[in-house]
């Protein structure tokens, strides 16, 4: 009998800790029935290539949020890298890797910055991303001289936005190998094992000799560094490098955070949450743009769908 | 010592000290900033933003965020200059719109929050997208006008007074006293410190929370208004931001993002450096971009001396 009531503890467990795989099951169930076409691997391919910049931004947000903090930051570092990864590129095919390089050491300088005042600090992290997001913002436009610059260098997109073997978007490889590298990270090392110590009892964590200084510090600048390539990745898509390129990108991650079972209280959730709530959120906006919506229909329905998709979560969790 | 140095100086009144070395810098190193008709300027222009951050202190105070408030101005910004369209006679039926738009808003938020409970944040930004997806499917461009008597109380003053300063300080005087001598007040604070606590002691936490975002919808609804007096019509995008910077001044004035504590005096006094600030940095010719850089300096000096404790998210 025992046992038995184990399993059904485990069975409910199992249930609310991967809730939004069933919202997304459940989602491509309804997609299915709209057209087949939503359930051939190169659709969720392309939806993956879609998601790239929110996805991968998510992922370090995520490993944030495992620890009880939160980075708003990351809209303002996604324009910063996009704008500062096109004026470095500067038209230049042999400019490209060091753009490249230098947009990620930036975007982690910012979360390395966010990470010290949060950890030596023990301040909201709320707040205080919100003002560094001010700053990014202002240093963002200062760089861009309030346009769009910087040339895109001949062969960046065309890169990026190619398939390998004429079948798997490099940008979607690139999400899926940033989720793995997440996944590893939260699951197999001691940092990870950390992050999750901190977030349930910070105070406990401390006490058992975890380092959570530097824990947050490492959390917060992988956050930043993500956000870079997300930034990168958003210049690869769309080409624009605007100083609000990246305007409002942090709600949308955080959404997808949340959905993705990753909450405000910290020490539950994890990568692969997070990746199926990206796919939920964009699977539903496919669906809205391939009912032929106007854009302003489509923000009302995005709306829509974020409460509603939380809702079920939340159902379902309970 | 240093902590007490720090407790005298920071401690529960460190906004306000903030407050006063910035009117003393600004009155000292900026001699335009004493004119009459700048102070007038800088007060008008911070009602906006103090009209919206009283009704977002009721919603953080209870343990809640409400992210949507901005997006509400715009729309309510349209609704009434489209209604209007500069005529007196429909002066009073648009200010009764504004009124009932914000607070049904409002209201919409506290009753999804209590059937879906989902988070806050994540209700609010969902409800964001959607007010954005309605006002931009109502018009895309600026639209209407508004009549002369809202002009006149944005921006005008009677015998050295501004309109809106009258304003600000009725809804202040009224918001603070429902806070701290009314059973509301303490029982929203009760429901913001521990809701489930609050909720054996008896408490309707759930009647608390729909209140509290239906004043965050009324001060939207207010606040849109009043930004639709300064600019004169109804700019679509007139309110997208202002959420953020209401929250940002209702945390530095020490209420707490946690919830459970309230002051109304220190959202006042953080709007007022936020908008002193500005008004200086303008005065000293400043580019925009470079005034960003330092308003998130003064965001993050501000909070590093104000909000030295552990903090939830």
């Amino acid at each position: 009998m025992k046992h038995v009531a184990l399993d059904l503890n485990f069975g409910r467990r199992m249930l609310q800790e991967h809730a939004v795989w069933f919202v997304l099951l459940l989602l491509l169930a309804v997609a299915a029935l709209v057209s087949s076409a939503f359930l051939r691997p190169s659709y969720l391919l392309n939806t993956l290539r879609q998601a790239a910049p929110v996805g991968i931004t998510a992922i370090g947000v995520t490993l944030v949020m495992i620890l009880r903090g939160v980075d708003l930051s990351v809209g303002a570092v996604i324009s910063l890298a996009a704008v500062l990864c096109a004026v470095l590129m500067d038209g230049q095919a042999h400019n490209i890797a060091p753009a490249i390089a230098l947009t990620c050491i930036a975007g982690a300088a910012i979360g390395l910055a966010n990470g010290l005042l949060v950890a030596f600090n023990r301040i909201s992290p709320f707040i205080l991303t919100l003002g560094t997001a001010i700053i990014v913002y202002g240093l963002t436009q200062i760089q861009s001289g309030g346009t769009a610059r910087g040339i895109v260098a001949p062969g960046f997109r065309e890169f990026l936005n190619g398939r390998i073997g004429g079948v798997l978007p490099v940008l979607s490889l690139a999400l899926i190998l940033m989720a793995l590298l997440g996944i590893f990270l939260q699951s197999t090392t001691r940092f990870g094992r950390s992050l999750y110590l901190i977030g349930s009892n910070p105070d406990a964590a401390e006490l058992s000799g975890v380092p959570i200084r530097r824990v947050m510090v490492l959390a917060y600048t992988l956050s930043g560094f993500c956000a870079a390539l997300g930034g990168i990745a958003l210049l690869a898509r769309t080409g624009v490098s605007s100083t609000y390129a990246g305007r409002g990108y942090e709600f949308d991650v955080l959404a997808a955070v949340v959905l993705g079972g990753t909450t405000f209280a910290g020490g539950r959730g994890g990568v692969g949450g997070t990746i199926a709530a990206v796919l939920v959120l964009f699977i539903a906006f496919n669906l809205v743009s391939l009912a032929g919506l106007q854009f302003p229909a489509q923000l009302l329905v995005k709306g829509a769908i974020i409460i509603v998709a939380s809702a079920a979560y939340e159902a379902i969790k309970r | 010592m240093r902590e007490r140095i720090r407790a005298i100086f920071l401690g529960g009144g460190g906004i306000h000290t903030a407050l006063a070395i910035i009117i003393v810098l600004a009155t000292a190193f900026v001699p335009e900033f004493r004119h009459p008709d700048n102070i007038v300027n800088v007060l008008n222009q911070s009602a906006t933003l103090a009209v919206l951050a009283i009704g977002q202190t009721f919603v953080i105070a209870a343990g809640l965020i409400d992210l949507s408030v901005g997006q509400l101005m715009s729309l309510v910004a349209v609704l009434i200059s489209d209604l209007m369209a500069g005529r007196s006679a429909l002066a009073l039926p648009a200010f009764c719109l504004g009124i009932a738009v914000g607070t049904s808003i409002g209201l919409v938020n506290g009753v999804l929050l209590n059937i879906l409970r989902i988070h806050p944040l994540i209700l609010t930004f969902g409800m964001l997208s959607v007010l954005q997806g309605i006002t931009f499917l109502y018009t895309d461009r600026s639209i209407g006008q508004v009549s002369p008597e809202f002009l006149r109380v944005a921006s005008g003053s009677f015998a050295g007074i501004p309109f809106s300063l009258v304003i600000v300080i009725v809804l202040a005087s009224t918001a603070h006293g429902a806070l701290q001598r009314t059973r509301f007040g303490w029982h929203l604070q009760a429901v913001g410190a521990n809701e489930e606590n609050a909720r054996r002691a008896g408490i309707n936490t759930r009647g608390i929370k729909l209140v509290a975002y239906g004043i965050s919808g009324l001060s939207a609804g207010l606040a849109g208004m009043l930004l639709a007096g300064r600019l004169g019509t109804g700019y679509p995008n007139a309110g997208s931001g202002f959420e953020l910077d209401a929250i940002v001044a209702v945390v530095l004035g020490g209420t707490s993002l946690a919830g459970g504590r309230a002051t109304i005096p220190g959202t006042l006094a953080a709007v007022l450096i936020l908008a002193i600030a500005s008004n200086m940095l303008n005065l000293l010719e400043v580019p925009a971009f470079g005034q960003m850089v330092v308003k998130g300096f003064i965001v993050i000096a501000a909070i590093l001396l104000t909000q030295r404790r552990a903090a939830a998210v």
